[in-house]
């Protein structure tokens, strides 16, 4: 048999593999329809490493928010 | 603010026995959330407590939150007597857990773990899927918007490698 086809039977026998679902919590499904999906695909797009990195910039933003002068308009 | 490359730096390199949790570990795996400290569950064998200590001693750890002038030293004795502290350090707020609920402890959580390399580190971080039982057991009611994204981070990776968490 030839490796392809060796190949195909294997993916055929032996389909990946799906974890088990995650239990449905009726409040958390709740919550799950105001989550921004669009920000997490974008997410899942780097490595953890740039992720920490984002994660580090965005508390530096925040510090800086936090100390701005604030002035009564 | 938390320098939490320098602080996993600091614990792999000094050899420190740890597991990435919470929000740094969710951030790992793709959360967008901010989170202000790093959260390690550390193995409470003496030798991993010995060298625990002598990777922070240097970044002078305090109890975050404690009255001022509290007395408060990190040495072997205090963490082998203790469990869980929640640190202010030079390098910002670390949490050291020595057990969580819902996860145990380091040996409990080790077979639940993946080894991500991260500014130049090896470190092992609680899988997603594990990460949102534990926080579905604490049921802490303020949670419940982290674990709703975790759970939405867990469909999406799923989509994308089936194999996954």
């Amino acid at each position: 048999m030839s490796r392809l086809k060796k190949k195909r039977r294997s993916a055929r026998t032996h389909p990946a593999k799906k974890a088990a679902p995650l239990r449905v919590d009726p409040v958390i499904e709740a919550y799950k329809k105001d989550i921004d999906r669009t920000l997490i695909r974008e997410s899942l797009k780097l490595t953890p490493e740039q992720r920490l990195n984002e994660l580090m910039e965005l508390q530096r933003f925040a510090e800086e928010l936090r100390k701005a002068p604030r002035n009564e308009s | 603010m938390t320098n939490f490359g320098s602080l996993l730096e600091i614990l792999a390199k000094n050899g420190v026995e740890f597991i990435l949790i919470g929000g740094v570990a969710a951030t790992a795996h793709g959360s967008v959330r901010l989170t202000r400290d790093l959260d390690v569950v550390y193995r409470r064998t003496s030798e991993n407590i010995g060298r625990l200590v002598k990777s922070l001693a240097p970044l002078r750890p305090s109890l975050r939150g404690a009255p001022v002038g509290l007395p408060f030293r990190f040495d072997q004795k205090t963490v082998e007597s203790g469990l869980n502290f929640t640190l202010q350090t030079d390098l910002g707020a670390l949490d050291l857990f020595g057990e969580i609920t819902g996860g145990g402890r380091y040996e409990d959580l080790q077979s639940h773990t993946i080894q991500i390399q991260i500014f130049g580190v090896n470190c092992r971080c609680l899988k997603l899927r594990r990460l949102i039982e534990v926080k579905r057991a604490v049921g802490c009611p303020r949670d419940l918007e982290a674990i709703a994204e975790l759970e939405v981070l867990f469909e999406e990776s799923q989509r994308k490698n089936p194999r996954d968490n």
